[in-house]
């Protein structure tokens, strides 16, 4: 009998893959079930935020940064709004840098809320999913009551914010983070240290600390890996020097330093430390008005400027080019979801087809953001 | 290429799921006798704030619309969603809008248009059930955009309070 060949298969997955999280198609070569090779094919959100950039003028690019990351609109809008401060030097109100840090925080909580209950749901556990969703559905109803809008807010503006916050919103967010403490507590006891969980997802996908630096990956990816590097505190920005709160970065208690465990906790750490700033930033929120540093028109000066802030997913920057006129000459931007990406041929070769599931999970992409 | 192993560190009753999935089960029990934090949609709604941005309407006051046509509001839309074609009346304002559509499909609900209306004409109402079966049904004219001021009393007043005018 003539011997039997073997082959690689190849192996689509998505873009309809619910696990994809969003249009991502993933060709995957397979030999029997171990994984050789993963090439991601993107680019079917593409919606020319870049080009669209230089035909509108610079307040009205907010909405559509909203629509990058929708999962951190707030966090979209800070960053290009500080961007095109810095660039026009505008002196923003006290009161208008605490309410956008509180928000970015809310919105931060609210972007590790769905990753890991996103994360839970390609592993295989689909309760944590309904509880991190009535999480981020309190924080959603604060950004309504504030700013009329649950997912796209538009809420800052250059040089404030287009309204202040209503009165209820201050003790209404004190009962979510009391309430929000127990159940990161009930969240650890459901999820993080369950042996199921755990088995799926320690010492699966190791990315070690300079391969991660190599390939540029930012974030929570980065932490995960045992780097201590956060924006917050390593290139402040904003008034995130003014507040006590720390670096968490992937330990390794369970499995191994860089696995899709750590990083996974690495966000839930951060929820914690969230929680802390904003506690801080309420204390010391001071009065005043929030749209008196509106300028009337938006006209920078001629040069150009890279802002970065630490989004949820990484480090989020902008370039932005001004040639004098009302409409940007060019916007660039680094998001952080793509930079991510790239990592995911590297951490899942050599393990199973349904590490890839746990490894894109972990890494916490939105195609939004990707494809812009 | 070698598949790369997984660390097993379980004793048996771990490995048999069993205490980890009766934890979980338990806490869903909890849960069942906890006050419910859903609403049943159709039937029961979300009250909204007076910050609520639903689709823009145009104010009518006294069977008429506030607008005078200036053109503001479709310069300022970043979707190119709005329409105006201006004409003159014999009213006290001396122009109105013979044309006013949205396309409700371009509309990105962002509230530009209310911002930087200078007669109050133009607001977020309320209304976020929007529903189309053809492309032509997303096309609201100034039949469907006017709204007597009786029901957007509270959002004009957000507006003349909150916001920079």
């Amino acid at each position: 009998m003539a011997e039997l060949k073997t082959d690689h298969l190849v192996l689509n997955m998505g873009p309809q893959h619910p696990s994809t999280h969003g249009v991502l198609r993933l060709e995957v070569v397979l030999d029997g079930e171990v994984v050789i090779d993963v090439i991601p094919h993107i680019g079917y959100l593409h919606r020319c935020f870049e080009k669209h950039c230089e035909a509108m003028t610079y307040p009205m690019v907010i909405p559509y940064t909203d629509r990058m990351d929708y999962l951190a609109s707030m966090y979209m809008n800070f960053g290009y709004v500080e961007a095109v401060e810095k660039l026009m030097n505008i002196e923003i109100p006290e009161r208008v840098k605490y309410i956008r840090v509180i928000m970015g925080e809310l919105q931060r909580i609210a972007s590790h809320l769905v990753a890991i209950g996103t994360f839970g749901i390609d592993i295989g556990a689909f309760t944590p999913f309904l509880y991190c969703f009535r999480d981020r559905e309190r924080i959603l109803d604060l950004f309504e009551m504030t700013c009329g809008a649950r997912l796209l807010y538009n809420y800052m503006w250059i040089g404030g914010l287009s309204h202040d916050l209503p009165p209820m919103f201050i003790p209404e967010l004190k009962s979510f983070l009391k309430d929000f403490r127990k159940n990161i507590k009930e969240l650890n006891d459901l999820l993080s240290y369950n042996k199921i969980f755990i088995e799926r997802t320690a010492n699966i996908g190791i990315l070690p600390a300079d391969t991660a630096i190599n390939y540029g990956c930012t974030g929570p990816v980065l932490r995960g890996s045992g780097v201590n590097w956060d924006l917050r505190k390593n290139d402040p920005y904003s008034i995130y020097d003014r507040f006590d709160f720390e670096v968490c970065v992937g330990k390794g208690e369970i499995g191994t330093v860089g696995d899709c465990w750590n990083r996974y906790m690495v966000r839930v750490r951060e929820m914690e430390q969230s929680c802390l700033i904003i506690e801080q930033a309420i204390e010391q929120l001071p009065e005043g008005d929030v749209t008196s540093a509106i300028p009337k028109r938006v006209k920078p000066p001629v040069g150009e400027i890279y802002f970065r802030v630490e989004s949820p997913k990484g480090e989020l920057g902008y370039h932005i080019i001004s040639d004098g006129t009302v409409n940007p000459f060019r916007v660039k931007v680094r998001a952080p979801s793509f930079v991510n990406l790239q990592i995911l041929p590297v951490i899942s070769k050599g393990y199973l087809v349904a590490d890839i599931i746990a490894n894109l999970g972990s890494l916490d992409i939105v195609l939004g953001e990707i494809d812009r | 290429m070698a598949v790369k192993k997984r660390k097993k560190d379980l004793h048996f009753f771990e490995r048999i799921y069993l205490v980890e999935i009766i934890k979980g089960l338990l806490l869903t029990l909890k849960h069942l006798f906890k006050p419910k934090f859903t609403l049943q949609y159709p039937e029961e709604k979300i009250e909204q704030a007076p910050s609520y941005r639903g689709r823009p309407v145009l104010v009518m006051d006294n069977g008429k619309e506030r607008c005078v046509a200036c053109g503001l509001c479709s310069r300022v839309c970043p979707a190119l969603a709005i329409q105006v074609q201006a004409s003159e009346t014999e009213d006290e304002k001396e122009r109105y809008p013979v044309l006013f559509e949205i396309n409700m499909l371009r509309c990105i609900f962002c509230g530009f248009c209310e911002e930087v209306c200078p007669e109050e004409a133009i607001v977020m109402s309320k209304d976020y059930e929007l529903v189309f079966t053809r492309y032509d049904d997303a096309i609201f004219g100034k039949d469907k955009l006017l709204v007597p001021v009786e029901k957007l009393k509270d959002r004009l007043e957000f507006v003349r309070t909150q916001m920079r005018k």
